[in-house]
């Protein structure tokens, strides 16, 4: 089995991917109402990202989910850093896992809900 | 009348079990002079976090949920169970239930068979346990290898040995030695806080229910999940079997109990649906979403077993069954549920399907695969049907949308459900459980209780 993360995109994170490859490889999802970018990841990773985040699975797509919100972010920045998808952006990840176990942390008491009508 | 007219099953082993003393003079007297002993969590054997509270069983028994159970069971009727999956009456049945308690309080309580224990919940007298016998787990890690099975020994289905990664497997690995067999009682029903109170419609509240709504039919959808469209569809497109006519009602029916951190809260789950037929996907009429009180066990086929069992008694006559039922990780084969269904898994003591058994159950299963979301067809299509590429939807998936605070497009989760989510999402200051809610929750729980 082929395993991702996805990264969503809204339009903050479209202007610092513009310009670069890595527009050509934006993905849009249902009906083109959602769009992302998959970021491939390996089984050693996989099994790596399990085991340091509890909440981590991997769904029926193949896709590794619920890992912490700064886990996904700091993703995103490996992506437009490394202008890349390739499991190198994972373990750009990994190596900052200190940094963003001490963030979930904080973020697994409190999250700032979204404002919506 | 048409043959091929369904009639509503009777519960499972023939009639409803219902062991609740409304009259608060009578159980005053009943628990006279009696020792009490107040409910414990059970709490993980290694971490100490709540893993299960016994006071659920209670309820879900002496309501009739679990019928025929009556109560805690006898060591003859464990070892049947770990064997055949049968109760000492015969009916089928997947898993031990037990009152347990630790060597210390068993000393301290100094009962013993033919006594009458008061079993206390948030301090004030909520049930009790006539007991019949006493007996000890000599070794709870074997009991939980036995409850679910191993590779070697269920090899149709079990893929790897159960850890303690299994939240089920767990509970039981972390059941204290001491077990007091014997039926319970309730003596002073608990309130329902809301939400739950409005979605609470034990089986005889529930049958009745389904009468005033002239449902003769009515499919079962179990959830632990707040609904996607992806669960709206399934719900919709199951609905259509039936009998001469597709289903009167959706019933859905959500477990709730200790979570596992990630989940969503049980307070969205129940308003997430009810959210689904109040904003008209499903009509009201058609839909009603309650609840049942239960720790998961996640035993994939074992769990069906029971949720089938739960739901017969509740009055349905249908049972919608999907890939990884009641799973975690990748202990069972994705599609064991359905493989118990359609053919049996002799190795659990099932050569044909529970409903083909002696003493098995009548509800009818049925088996779905999946919903997702096709650009081709441009709307959710069900997986042997589409021959488009579609995009799967994922409960996962969306939970990581919804943490980064992105809105899911209306194709995929409901505005409506949104709604219910970020309500309590506000109210508890996270979309999901956090250890903080585990905790809470297991220190206030769904209910109260009044003085005797």
């Amino acid at each position: 089995m082929a395993y991702f993360m996805v990264v969503l995109l809204d339009d903050k994170r479209l202007e610092k991917i513009k310009g670069t490859e890595l527009e050509d490889k934006i993905q849009y999802m249902f009906g083109g109402e959602l769009r992302c970018l998959n970021v491939e990841v390996s089984e050693e990773l996989k099994d790596r990202i399990l085991k340091e985040f509890e909440t981590a699975r991997v769904d029926s797509r193949g896709a590794i989910t619920d890992v912490p919100v700064a886990f996904m972010r700091e993703l995103f920045n490996q992506v437009a850093e490394k202008k890349s998808l390739g499991p190198e952006v994972v373990e750009g990840v990994l190596a900052k896992i200190d940094e963003i176990k001490e963030m979930a942390a904080k973020e697994s008491e409190f999250l700032p809900p979204p404002e919506i009508d | 009348m048409s043959k091929f007219i369904i009639e509503r099953p009777l519960p499972h082993g023939g009639r409803l079990v219902e062991r609740v003393i409304r009259d608060k003079e009578a159980a005053k007297k009943m628990i006279k002079g009696c020792p009490s002993y107040e409910i414990k969590p059970t709490l993980h054997y290694e971490t100490g976090v709540p893993v299960r509270n016994v006071y659920r069983e209670i309820m879900s028994i002496c309501y009739g949920f679990f019928s025929p159970v009556e109560g805690s069971m006898k060591q003859a009727e464990v070892e049947r169970i770990l064997k055949e999956r049968r109760l000492l009456n015969e009916w089928i049945f997947p898993y031990p239930l037990v009152f347990d308690i630790s060597k210390e309080d068993y000393q301290k309580l100094g009962v013993g068979a033919g006594d009458r224990l008061v079993l206390t919940l948030k301090g004030k007298p909520f049930a009790i346990l006539d007991i019949e016998e006493v007996w000890e787990i000599d070794n709870p890690e074997e009991l939980a290898h036995k409850t679910f099975g191993t590779p070697e020994d269920n090899p149709e289905v079990v893929k790897e040995p159960f850890n303690k990664k299994h939240p089920g497997w767990v509970i039981y690995r972390s059941l204290q030695p001491i077990v007091l067999a014997g039926k319970y009682t309730i003596i002073n029903e608990p309130k329902f806080k809301p939400p739950f109170d409005r979605f609470w419609f034990p089986p005889r509240k529930c049958r009745e229910e389904f009468d005033r709504r002239g449902w003769r039919t009515v499919i079962n959808h179990q959830t632990r999940n707040v609904p996607h469209v992806g669960h709206e569809f399934l719900m919709k497109c199951a609905a259509f079997t039936g009998d001469v006519e597709p289903c009167h009602g959706i019933l859905v029916n959500a477990v709730i109990g200790v979570k596992r951190r990630g989940d969503y809260p049980d307070e969205a789950i129940v308003e997430g649906h009810e959210a689904v037929n109040l904003g008209g996907y499903i009509k009201p009429e058609r839909h009603l979403p309650t609840i049942v009180l239960w720790d998961m066990r996640y035993g994939n086929p074992l769990e069906s077993l029971l949720h089938g069992i739960i739901r017969q008694n509740m009055g349905c006559t249908h049972h919608m069954f999907g890939r990884d039922h009641a799973a975690v990780g990748e202990y069972y084969d994705k599609w064991a549920t359905q493989i118990l269904w359609t053919k049996g898994i002799p190795s659990y003591g099932f050569p044909a399907p529970p409903t083909d058994v002696p003493y098995g159950l009548e509800i009818r299963p049925q088996n779905m695969r999946e919903f997702s979301y096709c650009p081709t067809c441009k709307e959710m299509a069900y997986s042997e049907t589409c021959g488009h590429k579609r995009e799967k939807l994922s409960g996962s998936f969306l939970r990581g949308m919804v943490a980064e605070g992105v809105q899911p497009p209306s194709i995929i989760m409901r505005p409506e459900v949104y709604k219910v989510i970020v309500k309590w999402w506000k109210h508890f200051g996270y979309p999901f459980c956090n250890e903080k809610y585990v905790i809470n929750k297991e220190k206030e729980l769904e209910v109260d209780l009044e003085d005797l």
